[in-house]
C-alpha cells in the first residue's frame, strides 16, 4: 500500500467517524448501547408552550401531560391541544405533578394552589380552605384503586374518592422526621413517599405500618461505601420498579436503590451519573432513569451501563456519553437534542421517552428501533 | 200413579238441586279458577293487596310505580314499585298484574338486557340491584352497587350495567359476567336516571342537583356522557340555570338525535314576591345534541333549554321522558300536574333551527308550548316514568299517587284505558299528606310543589333562595332539607314559624303559593307526612354503627370542653350547646355565629338540625359555604360558630367525618 493510498484511506475512515458522529449514530456504540435516543422533538413556547419551564410529564395513552410553571398542557399526535390555566379551572398556575387513574380516566394535577381532578372536560378543585387538604403546595400525586395520595407541604394525604375522606400523614402519626412530601410512588401493596429531609416511608397498604428508610450519617453528604443505605435524606421523588422489587430515590446528593436486601448507590465520582443533585427518578425494566441538573442518566442495570444525554449550550447539538461498566467511555454526537441539560422530569410513550426540562418538554425517540422499522 | 221419582213437582225439584249443585261447584271452581288466575307474588309475605288502613300507618305499602320497562314484544310491562319492595309484571292486552316478584328495599329503576331476557331492578335502600330472569321471574341474583342506586342501563352487548348511585354522587360499572362492579366513575350531583344512546356508544346519566356554586350564581346542572368503548367519563355537559334533571329520552337521528331531559329552571335569586308575576318557576326539557369533539377532548355538545309551560300556567316537576320509536312524538311528564305533553318532534326541531342564533332566548320563553306540544292529556296521580311500546302504537305511564298505569293510544295521543296495579284503596293521613306534597296545583298557575323545592323525598334542592324580602339581593336563604325536622320547631332560618302547620299552611298560602293553599285537614296531612321523611341511609356510618379512627377522634372534638391548649371552652363556643344530641342536633334557638353579610337584615340564625348533615350541602343560612370545612375555614374568622381556630387541619377532618355519621 503506498502511502498516498494509506493517507487516502485515513482520511475516508476519519470521514466515516465524523459522518456517523454527525448524524448521530455510531454503529459501534449502537451495537453495544442499542436504544440510544439520537431524535429529540422539543415543545418550547416557539411551538405552543406557555413557558419552557416544564416541571413534570406524564403519559396518558396518546395523550402527554406536562406540568409547567405556567399551567397544565395536553398533547396529542404530536401537537398542543391545548394549555389549561387557572381560566380554565386548575387550581394553580404552577403544576408540579400529574397522574392519570387509568380506571376512571380522570387526571389529578398537583399544584402550588392545591390539588384539581380533571374530569370529563371540568376541573374540580381542592384546596386547604376547601376540602381536607393538608396543605396547598401539591408536589406529587399518585392514583391507587379508590384513593388518592397526595405529598404536599404538610404531609402527605390520601383521599378515598368514594366517601370523600381525607387523612393526614405528617410528623404527628407516622415517623415524618420533615412534613415535606415529595413524590409518590405505588406498587401492589406498598406505597412509597419522598420525603424532603426524611428519606423515604414506605407505607403497607394492608398493615397500615409505615417504614423509614433514612440516611444513616444523618445529613452529612457524604457516602462511605455502596451498600451503606440511602445517600441522603433530601430525597426530590422515588420510583418502585415491580420487576426488579427494588425502589430507587432521587436525592440532592446522588442515586439510591434498594431491592429489600441491598442498596445500591451511585455518584457522579464512581458511574456515568450526570449529576449528583437529581431532580427525580424514574425505573422500569432493567432501565433507571434520572433527571439531573446535569443532564438525563440512564443506568441499564443489566450490563450496569450508563448513558447521559445533554445539550451543547453553544450548538443547540445533543451529547450522548456511555460509560462502560469498565470504566471506558463513549462520546457520540446528535444533531438533535434534549431541549435543555437541567432536567425536571421523564415519561415513557411505549419506546419513547419524554422529558420535562428548565426549558421545554422534549420527545426523544430511539434511532435502532425506528430503522429497524423500516 | 207416579213413583217416588214420579212426579213432575218432585222431578223439578230434583232438577233445581241439581242445577243448584252444579252451579256450586261451578261457582267453587269459578273461584278458584279466579284465584289462580289471581296475581301471583312470588315471594311477598302479607304485605301489599289486601293491607288494612290500620296496617298501612305504620308502614305504608302502597304500591308507588315510578319505573317501567317492556319487553320486546310489547306483552309485558315490568313495573317498579318504590313503596312494596316488588316489581310487577302487566299483561299489556289484558290490562292486569300478573306476576308479583319481591326485590329489594326502595327499588327505583329497571332495565332491561338488550335480548330481553334479563330484568335489573335497582334497590335504592339496599344499595344493591336484583337480576331477574324475565321469563321465569325468578331472582337470579343480587349485585352489589354504590350508595342510593336509582338509574340504570346495560351496554349494547348486555355485558355491563351502569347503575347511578345518587348518594354516592358516581355511577357503578358492573361486569355481568362476574356480577362484580369493575370501577366507580364519578358523575355530577345527585345522579339519578341513565340511558344508553341509540347508538350504544355513550351513556347519559342526568343528575338531579346543580353543581355547587357560589350562592349568588344561577345553577348550573351537568349531564355526565360515559365512552361505553373506554368505560370513563368523557364530557360533562353544562346546562345551564336549570336543576332537578330527570329521565333521558334520545331522539332518533332521522329526527335530529336530540337528548330529552326534563329540568325546572328556578329563578331562585329573584325576590319569591315574583310568582304572582309568571315565570318563576318554569319546567321544560333541555335539548342536547352531541356536536363534533372539542378541543380539550371532552367532545362539544350543544345545549338548548326549551319550556314546556303556557304562559298562564304551568306543568310542574318534569320527570319521565319518552320518545316514539320513529322519533315522532316526545312524551314528558309533568309529575306535579298529572299531565303528559305531548311533543311534537318535528315542530321541536323547527323551533330549534329556526331560533339556532339566538338559542339561549328558548329558556325564559313562555310561548315555545304554543308551536311544539300538541296536547296535554291527563293522567293519574303524580305521573313519573314514562315508555312507549316497540311498535309504536302505545305508551305507559306510571302513576305514583294512585298505584295506576295509564295506557296511551299513541295513533290518536288519547288515553285508553288505566291499569289498576292493585295497591290499597284506603288513602292513609301519609299518603293523603303525600299526594299534597306532589301536587303543584295549589300553587298559582301550578308553578311548583312542595317536591319541586324538596326533591327526591325530601332533599333541599342546594339553592339559595330569596324568599324574604321585596329586596333583589337581600336575605337570600338556603334551602332547607325536610329530612327529620319533627322536634327541631321553630322553622325558617329566622325561626319565626312556631310549627310547620304555619309553615305549610298561611304562610305558604300567601308567600310562596300565592294561592288558598292548603285547608286545616290538608296542612295536618302535610305535616304527618313530612314528618315521616328521614334519610333512608347514612353511607358514612357502619353497619353495626362503630365509629371509624377518625370518626371517633372528631367525636371528641365535637363533645370537647377544653381547646388544644388545655383552656376551657366557653359554652357557647362548644359545638354540643348549640347543636345537641338530645335535641337531634339543635338547640331550637336563633344564635349569631357571625355569618351574617351586609345583605341580611338579621344576625341570629336558627340552628339548624345536623341529622344527615353530610347530605345537604351547602351549608350557613345563605349556602356560602359549600363544604363543611369552609364553615370554619372560610367563615368562622372569630371563633364565633364554635372554637375551631385552636384546631390544626386533622383535627378539623376528623370533625368532619363524625358529622358525616349524624
Amino acid at each position: 500500500m503506498t502511502m498516498q493510498a494509506w493517507m487516502m484511506r485515513r482520511v475516508l475512515v476519519v470521514a466515516g467517524w465524523l459522518f456517523a458522529a454527525m448524524v448521530g449514530v455510531s454503529v459501534q456504540s449502537a451495537a453495544q448501547t442499542p436504544g440510544l435516543y439520537t431524535r429529540w422533538i422539543n415543545y418550547t413556547p416557539a411551538n405552543g408552550f406557555p413557558t419552557g419551564e416544564v416541571f413534570c410529564v406524564t403519559v396518558d395513552g396518546a395523550r402527554v401531560w406536562a406540568g409547567t410553571s405556567h399551567g397544565l398542557v395536553m398533547l396529542e399526535g404530536g401537537r398542543v391541544k391545548k394549555v389549561f390555566t387557572q381560566e380554565d379551572g386548575l387550581a394553580g398556575r404552577a403544576v408540579m405533578s400529574v397522574a392519570v387513574d387509568k380506571e376512571s380516566g380522570d387526571v389529578w394535577v398537583g399544584t402550588f394552589g392545591g390539588l384539581s381532578r380533571y374530569s370529563g372536560g371540568k376541573f374540580t378543585n381542592y384546596t386547604n380552605m376547601t376540602s381536607g387538604l393538608a396543605n396547598d403546595l401539591v408536589y406529587g400525586v399518585a392514583v391507587q384503586g379508590q384513593s388518592v395520595w397526595v405529598a404536599t407541604g404538610a404531609g402527605v394525604n390520601r383521599l378515598d374518592t368514594r366517601t370523600g375522606s381525607w387523612s393526614i400523614f405528617n410528623e404527628t402519626n407516622a415517623p415524618f422526621a420533615e412534613p415535606w412530601g415529595y413524590g409518590i410512588s405505588v406498587a401492589k401493596e406498598k406505597i412509597y413517599f419522598a420525603v424532603w429531609g426524611g428519606g423515604v416511608l414506605s407505607y403497607d397498604l394492608a398493615t397500615q405500618a409505615w417504614k423509614p428508610f433514612t440516611d444513616p450519617d444523618g445529613e452529612m453528604e457524604l457516602v462511605l461505601y455502596r451498600n451503606q443505605g440511602l445517600i441522603h435524606n433530601i430525597v426530590s421523588s422515588v420510583s418502585y420498579n415491580e420487576e426488579t422489587k427494588t425502589f430507587w430515590a432521587s436525592t440532592y446528593f446522588g442515586l439510591s436503590g434498594y431491592d429489600g436486601r441491598n442498596w445500591h448507590n451511585y455518584l457522579t465520582k464512581d458511574s456515568g451519573l450526570a449529576s449528583n443533585f437529581i431532580n427525580a427518578v424514574h425505573s422500569r425494566g432493567d432501565e433507571v432513569w434520572a433527571s439531573t441538573q446535569g443532564g438525563l442518566s440512564e443506568l441499564d442495570t443489566r450490563t450496569n451501563t450508563w448513558v447521559s444525554y445533554r445539550r451543547d449550550a453553544k450548538t443547540g447539538r445533543g451529547e450522548i456519553l456511555v460509560t462502560h461498566a469498565d470504566g471506558s467511555k463513549e462520546r457520540i454526537a446528535t444533531e438533535t437534542s434534549v431541549a435543555h441539560t437541567y432536567i425536571l422530569n421523564t415519561d415513557f410513550q411505549g419506546d419513547d421517552i419524554w422529558v420535562a426540562t428548565a426549558q421545554g418538554l422534549s420527545h426523544g425517540m430511539r434511532a435502532v428501533r425506528k430503522e429497524q422499522g423500516k | 200413579m207416579m213413583g217416588r221419582r214420579g212426579s213432575p213437582v218432585a222431578q223439578m225439584k230434583r232438577w233445581e238441586e241439581a242445577a243448584i249443585g252444579i252451579a256450586a261447584i261451578a261457582m267453587i271452581l269459578a273461584s278458584l279458577l279466579m284465584v289462580a288466575t289471581k296475581p301471583v307474588r312470588v315471594s311477598a309475605a302479607g304485605r301489599g293487596m289486601g293491607a288494612t288502613v290500620e296496617r298501612l300507618e305504620g308502614r305504608a305499602w302502597y304500591l308507588s310505580p315510578v319505573a317501567l320497562q317492556i319487553s320486546h314484544d310489547g306483552l309485558w310491562l315490568y313495573v317498579v314499585c318504590e313503596d312494596s319492595d316488588v316489581m310487577l309484571v302487566v299483561d299489556t292486552r289484558a290490562g292486569r298484574v300478573v306476576r308479583s316478584v319481591e326485590v329489594g328495599k326502595r327499588p327505583k329503576g329497571i332495565a332491561i338486557s338488550p335480548d330481553g331476557k334479563t330484568l335489573y331492578v335497582s334497590d335504592e335502600a339496599s344499595n344493591a340491584v336484583t337480576e331477574i330472569d324475565a321469563q321465569s321471574f325468578a331472582v337470579r341474583r343480587t349485585l352489589a352497587a354504590g350508595w342510593g342506586p336509582v338509574g340504570l342501563t346495560t351496554d349494547r352487548a348486555g355485558e355491563v350495567l351502569y347503575v347511578a348511585n345518587t348518594l354516592g354522587n358516581d355511577v357503578s360499572v358492573i361486569d355481568l359476567r362476574t356480577g362484580m362492579e369493575r370501577k366507580r366513575l364519578e358523575a355530577g350531583h345527585y345522579p339519578e336516571y341513565v340511558a344508553l344512546s341509540r347508538d350504544g356508544s355513550r351513556v347519559y346519566v342526568a343528575n338531579l342537583l346543580a353543581r355547587l356554586a357560589a350562592p349568588d350564581q344561577p345553577p348550573v346542572s351537568e349531564l355526565t356522557v360515559i365512552d361505553c368503548a373506554k368505560q370513563v367519563v368523557a364530557a360533562r355537559v353544562d346546562v345551564q340555570g336549570v336543576i332537578q334533571m330527570r329521565h333521558i329520552a334520545e331522539l332518533p337521528a332521522s329526527a335530529g338525535g336530540y337528548v330529552l331531559v326534563p329540568f325546572m329552571r328556578p329563578k331562585n335569586l329573584n325576590p319569591l314576591v315574583q310568582i304572582p308575576q309568571g315565570g318563576y318557576l318554569t319546567h321544560g326539557v333541555a335539548v342536547i345534541r352531541p356536536a363534533r369533539e372539542s378541543a380539550d377532548g371532552a367532545g362539544s355538545y350543544r345545549v338548548s333549554e326549551v319550556l314546556l309551560d303556557n304562559i298562564d300556567h304551568y306543568y310542574a316537576d318534569g320527570f319521565g321522558v319518552a320518545a316514539t320509536v320513529e322519533g315522532r312524538w316526545a312524551l314528558v311528564t309533568a309529575s306535579g300536574a298529572d299531565v303528559v305533553s305531548v311533543v311534537d318532534a318535528v315542530k321541536l326541531r323547527g323551533l330549534l333551527v329556526r331560533s339556532a342564533a339566538r338559542r339561549m332566548e328558548l329558556a325564559n320563553r313562555l310561548d315555545s308550548a304554543n308551536a311544539i306540544v300538541e296536547g296535554r292529556v291527563a293522567t293519574g296521580r303524580n305521573p313519573t316514568d314514562v315508555i312507549a311500546s316497540a311498535d309504536g302504537r302505545f305508551a305507559y305511564i306510571a302513576n305514583r299517587m294512585d298505584d295506576t298505569i295509564s295506557v296511551m293510544d299513541m295513533t290518536r295521543r288519547q288515553m285508553v284505558s288505566t291499569i289498576d296495579l292493585g295497591g290499597p284503596k284506603e288513602l292513609t293521613r301519609r299518603r293523603r299528606g303525600e299526594r299534597l306534597f306532589y301536587n303543584a296545583s295549589y300553587c298559582y298557575q301550578g308553578q311548583m310543589a312542595c317536591a319541586t323545592c324538596h326533591p327526591h323525598e325530601g332533599l333541599s334542592d342546594g339553592l339559595a333562595w330569596s324568599l324574604e324580602t321585596p329586596q333583589l339581593g337581600r336575605d337570600v336563604v338556603e334551602n332547607r332539607t325536610l329530612y327529620s325536622i319533627a322536634g327541631t320547631e321553630p322553622f325558617k332560618w329566622n325561626g319565626k314559624n312556631p310549627d310547620l302547620e304555619t309553615q305549610d299552611g298561611p304562610r305558604t298560602a300567601m308567600y310562596i303559593f300565592r294561592s288558598q293553599g292548603f285547608n286545616s285537614s290538608e296542612v295536618e296531612d302535610l305535616v304527618g307526612y313530612i314528618f315521616s321523611l328521614h334519610l333512608g341511609q347514612n353511607p358514612h356510618v357502619a353497619a353495626d354503627g362503630t365509629l371509624t379512627e377518625a370518626q371517633a377522634r372528631g367525636r371528641a372534638v365535637f363533645f370537647r370542653d377544653k381547646s388544644s391548649s388545655g383552656a376551657v371552652i366557653p359554652p357557647m363556643q362548644r359545638c354540643y350547646t348549640c347543636h345537641s344530641p338530645l335535641t337531634h342536633f339543635t338547640s331550637r334557638v336563633q344564635v349569631n355565629v357571625g355569618t351574617a353579610t351586609k345583605y341580611d337584615t338579621i344576625s341570629a340564625f336558627d340552628v339548624p338540625q345536623l341529622e344527615g348533615v353530610v347530605m345537604k350541602p351547602p351549608y350557613l343560612h345563605n349556602g356560602e359555604a359549600l363544604e363543611l370545612e369552609d364553615i370554619w375555614t372560610l367563615f368562622n374568622p372569630e371563633d364565633k360558630h364554635g372554637l375551631t381556630s385552636d384546631m390544626n387541619k386533622a383535627q378539623l377532618n376528623d370533625l368532619i367525618e363524625y358529622l358525616k355519621t349524624l
